[in-house]
């Protein structure tokens, strides 16, 4: 672990400061993933600033029902139990309760969860010397070695990492906008562009500037977001990351789909929203072969490599059971 | 002499864990919770590379960082005595033999290249990133493909014979009329991961005293390898660990991190504390070997085996030899048959070292026998049961001499009433229900009855209380707790008045916690110091005026009651222990016992346990990972000391088998070697929703052949046989036979 500094900021104007001060700076939230990476070498920052303080963990609903906000301090356990998500979002607060344990629920921030590191073994352990993304240049140990968890999707040969959150695939589904803060006020991003595909500098994972602070991720609302569902497929029963997963939404009218939602997790280097599939689908009776045509679009662009080939027939019968349970519900 | 002893009935019962209270408060210390005043800290930098030299190691950096105090790399660590673990008798067990930091030669990824000293753990950290090493790299062999020329053949593993050879198997495969199957089985690298990374806390009390607060399984092993390794006479090294946060086998050996930690506390003159990290325990503690099996069974049409050819592969070291003897500790102990051969081979390749893992040999090796057997189940259209029952052994299928005690059959019958077996329907995916695939298998289980050597010391107060102590080790096993209510069978007292102290070298001489022998074992050793204790009461009671029993002959005065002693013949007059010592003017007696057994096989029978595993999965034929949705597992293993630890153990083997079956998996990257699921993230061991109720029973009868309490051990039988059962219900649900480990869902997709 580097040597670093630390402190606490009491208001979002003074983290900005740090920020500004100090380009090595990293903003400490619940630290589940931050801590961990520091400890293994992979994150070096110069700079902590402790933003726990910051007035940031409430979910509120907005004015003139525009939806809710959930501010990106809120604890992952908090959002997951509160009433407005659990009824009007179920798939956020089915993706945040698929992931991790407990007791990091307990600890992570919506917030950081945005900003998680893959879990691809070559970057998170610095003693493989091959990792574009956190050496850019130096090669990607992946390509050719043990790429199990890897993308499918969207992935350049600089890098075939995959992000890790289950939340992100919820709000992916859900056209959140994530809010930040800068030197020059506020923004919104859009949560399709919030993250980015590795291309050639995949140690660039999110439009987010270096000077910014998330505050908040805005929920829209729509009748059928009610009618949500996540699903995670992974090794084991619980505490796994996903090895592919389905954030899943349907509206019908007049017995054909109105509006329909499938965003995958597991298979690429950010979530991925299967928008060609989408768009197929409307007009369509809510049936397994219009699902299955549908799944069939979602991969038709995807390869595989040596140990993760089995993603791409995962992922088809991951959104076609994804699309079936959401239109049975 | 044997004294008879009135038992207060403590044995079998499921007394609670007399360190329960200690663990659930913290109050229990751990090897890294001891901190002596002024200790160190220290952080190990491993190899990035797997085979080749250090070129150039640069530590200027790391020296001038704060807090640290030394950086010791093959550059400047002091040379040391290469140790022999068979000099001395009871020795300590090394299984990787080359001595840290020796040489510039790197024989694989992680071993340790440097190690800092500081007064943090995190200026230990920092300062190990500031090391820059350059160095010489060739290609790794990590495969017995990529080393096919280093292959041996062990004609020995802990003594006993590995390859084996009876009657003509070759001949019996080849023969007409016969239904024959030959089948590849693999298992992957495993790797312990108990709760506790192994840790040593090394303080040198002079030039010439060491004590070590360690988590190992052998106190008085570690003892020995250091006082070779530093030239110390043994009785100046003390080895302490009361408490050990599970091993599986990962804490038997003396690993490198002793001898470095030891090594730096002197070098730096202070304690040093060394922990390590969870990435270290995948190449610093050793782990199971992969096992390729070829395994081939002839049978009439009948059912009657009448050859099996178990040939294995394993992988050691360079550095370090490890024999994983799977068809020998499988295939030769389980079915009758006149004809068997078992082959092993080992390769060295550029892996750390490996070690025994719960249940070496039988673990990987009934995985694959059981599997196979199922497949001959298949193959001749039989019921899995019956072809096992067709073929139970009535002697010991290799020596030819009967078992102590056998109750298998039994097992098969209750574990199969139990389960609800008789519903099963044999086709494939026949049982599906709610739409799931429904899969039912079974498997038989088996480990030796295994004892060592040890000595117990029994210290009897006046007040009627009782010390028992032996340098034995409660690994999470609930050691404490079973030699406590044996001690207080074999003296005669109330459990309450008993204490039973364990994991300090400086107690009487305990085995290395291995091989499930530790009950066994060191209740021996107590019986036999029981009945020195009597027999010194007995002729204290006898010389003594105004005892009741004055004048009996000792041999004649046995125990009556909870403390009481009478003559044999003469009821009415007893003696009490409180009184006895009262009048001698004693505070205390203080008596010793040993036991000293042949390995395994006394003159004429075999130590053998043996039982059935029966499983059910369930998995959704689209998205197919395997749920264990049922399990029942029956052993005999003799005597049940104590129902509930007993029980503990069984459930945690399964526990252990389920995640062997369908989850664990040390992979290695093919470029560098260095393993690529260093973590608890990526290194998957089961969670409690992976975990059915497990139904646990006991059948059988007291072995009073293989030691006076009648138990054998119970540390390893759980896990043997349980991959196997999920694989062949794995098969039974789904008609996809996986025989390379784990079951993970991608081999299901198909």
């Amino acid at each position: 672990m580097n040597p670093f500094q630390y402190s606490r900021a009491a208001d979002a104007p003074q983290a900005l400061a740090g920020l500004a001060h100090q380009p090595k700076t990293k903003l400490l939230g619940g630290g589940t993933n931050l801590i961990d990476l520091m400890k293994m070498g992979v994150e070096t920052p110069a700079q902590i600033i402790d933003i726990t303080r910051l007035p940031l963990a409430q979910v509120e609903e907005l004015p003139g029902g525009k939806g809710v906000r959930v501010g990106a301090l809120a604890r992952n356990s908090d959002v997951a139990a509160h009433a407005l998500i659990v009824q009007r979002y179920p798939v956020l607060s089915e993706a945040l309760l698929a992931g991790a344990s407990p007791q990091l629920r307990n600890m992570a921030t919506v917030g950081g969860n945005l900003l998680q590191r893959t879990r691809c073994p070559y970057f998170y352990d610095p003693a493989f010397s091959a990792c574009n993304k956190r050496q850019p240049g130096s090669g990607c140990g992946a390509l050719e070695g043990f790429n199990r968890s890897h993308a499918i999707l969207g992935q350049s040969q600089q890098c075939i990492a995959t992000h890790p959150s289950d939340m992100c695939v919820a709000l992916a589904a859900l056209d959140a906008v994530v809010r930040v803060q800068g030197p020059n006020g506020e923004r919104e991003i859009p949560f399709a562009d919030f993250h980015r595909l590795p291309g050639d500098t995949p140690e660039h994972e999110t439009n987010l500037a270096p000077d910014e602070l998330i505050t908040a991720v805005d929920l829209p609302t729509s009748a059928w977001m009610a009618r949500s569902h996540y699903l995670k497929v992974r090794d084991r029963a619980s505490y796994a990351f996903a090895l592919v997963s389905v954030a899943a939404a349907i509206e019908m009218e007049d017995g054909k789909i109105k509006t329909v939602r499938i965003a995958l997790g597991g298979v690429a280097h950010k979530p991925w929203r299967a928008v060609a599939a989408e768009e197929m689908l409307i007009g369509k009776p809510a049936e397994e072969a219009a699902f299955r045509a549908a799944a069939d679009v979602a991969v038709a662009g995807a390869k595989g490599y040596q140990h993760n080939t089995f993603k791409i027939e995962l992922a088809r019968r991951t959104i076609v059971r994804a699309l079936t349970n959401v239109a049975k519900a | 002499m044997s004294t008879p002893t009135i038992s207060p009935l403590v044995l079998g019962k499921p007394m609670n864990r007399v360190d329960g209270r200690l663990k659930i408060t913290g109050a229990a210390k751990y090897a890294a919770e001891f901190s002596p005043p002024g200790v160190l800290h220290a952080f190990a930098l491993t190899s990035k590379i797997s085979k080749g030299r250090i070129a150039v190691i640069d530590t200027a950096a790391a020296e001038l960082a704060p807090g640290v105090r030394t950086v010791l790399t093959h550059r400047n660590a002091p040379k040391l005595d290469q140790p022999n673990p068979s000099k001395n008798a009871g020795g300590g067990i090394l299984n990787e033999e080359r001595l840290p930091l020796n040489d510039d030669v790197i024989s694989y990824g992680g071993q340790y290249v440097a190690f800092v000293v500081a007064q943090t753990l995190e200026q230990a950290r920092h300062a190990a990133s500031l090391i820059a090493i350059t160095y010489e790299e060739a290609p790794p062999a990590l495969t017995s493909k990529d080393a096919p020329d280093s292959g041996e053949k062990p004609k020995k593993n802990n003594g006993e014979a590995v390859q084996l050879k009876k009657g003509d198997a070759d001949k019996g495969l080849a023969e007409k009329g016969l239904v024959v199957i030959e089948r590849i089985y693999e298992t992957p690298t495993e790797t312990h991961s108990p709760m506790e990374p192994s840790a040593t806390v090394a303080e040198w009390e002079s030039k010439d005293r060491l004590t070590l607060h360690d988590a190992t399984q052998y106190v008085k092993g570690v003892q020995d390898i250091l006082a070779q390794t530093f030239n110390l006479k043994l009785e100046n090294v003390r080895v302490l660990s009361p408490f050990v946060g599970g091993a599986f086998g990962c804490k038997g050996a003396v690993w490198p991190h002793l001898i470095l930690t030891a090594m730096a506390a002197k070098v730096v003159g202070a304690p040093v504390k060394f922990a390590l990290s969870r990435q270290d325990m995948f190449t610093g503690a050793g782990h199971r070997t992969p096992t390729m099996q070829t395994i081939a069974l002839a049978a009439t049409p009948q059912g009657e085996l009448r050859a099996i050819r178990h040939r294995t592969e394993t992988l050691t070291s360079h550095v370090g030899e490890f024999v994983e003897s799977a068809g020998a500790r499988s295939s030769g102990v389980m079915y009758a048959c006149p004809a068997i051969a078992v082959e092993e081979t080992v390769f060295k390749v550029n892996v750390a070292t490996p070690t025994f893992m719960r249940a070496p040999g039988e673990c990987p090796g009934t995985f694959a026998l059981e599997s196979a057997m199922d497949e001959l189940a298949v193959a001749l259209k039989m019921d899995p049961v019956a072809l096992r029952l067709a073929n139970h052994a009535t002697q010991h299928p290799i020596k030819e001499k009967p078992w102590s005690t056998n109750h298998l059959p039994d097992a098969y019958r209750l574990g199969a009433e139990k389960f609800g077996w008789a519903r099963r329907t044999a086709e494939p995916r026949s049982m599906q229900k709610d739409g799931l695939l429904v899969g039912w298998g079974m498997a038989t289980a088996t480990y030796p009855g295994y004892k060592m050597a040890a000595v117990a010391n029994i210290h009897l107060s006046a007040d009627g209380t009782a010390v028992v102590q032996c340098a034995a080790h409660d690994i999470g096993t609930g050691a404490y707790t079973v030699l406590t209510q044996i001690s207080a069978e074999a003296i005669g007292l109330p459990v309450e008045k008993m204490k039973f102290e364990l994991g300090d070298s400086d107690l009487p001489f305990g085995p290395v916690a291995g091989g499930s022998n530790t009950t066994a074992t060191v209740g021996s050793a107590i019986y036999d110091a029981a009945d020195a204790l009597h027999l010194a009461l007995a002729k204290l009671a006898s010389a003594d005026a105004a005892s009741p029993l004055h004048g009996i002959p000792p041999a004649q005065i046995v125990m009556v009651g909870p403390g009481q002693m009478a003559g044999r013949n003469g009821p009415g007059k007893s003696d009490s222990f409180a009184e006895i010592l009262r009048r001698a003017g004693k505070e205390f007696i203080e008596e010793k016992g040993s036991f000293k057994p042949p390995l395994v096989f006394q003159p004429g029978v075999a130590f053998q346990s043996f039982g059935a595993q029966f499983c059910e999965v369930k998995i959704d034929p689209a998205l197919p990972r395997v749920q264990v949705t049922r399990f029942v597992s029956v052993m005999d293993c003799g005597r049940v000391m104590n129902a509930k630890t007993a029980r503990s153990q069984i459930l945690g083997g399964v526990v252990m088998g389920i995640g062997m079956a369908l989850e664990e998996e040390t992979i290695y990257d093919r470029a560098t070697g260095l393993p690529a699921t260093r973590n608890l993230a990526d290194y998957h061991v089961p969670v409690n929703a992976d975990i059915p109720e497990i139904d646990v029973h006991f059948v059988g009868e007291p072995d009073f052949a293989f030691n006076p309490m009648g138990a054998r051990g119970m540390g390893e039988i759980g896990i043997t046989g349980t991959a196997a059962a999920i694989a062949n219900a794995v098969f039974h649900a789904t008609g996809i036979r996986v025989r390379s480990l784990p079951i993970t869902l991608d081999k299901l997709l198909a």
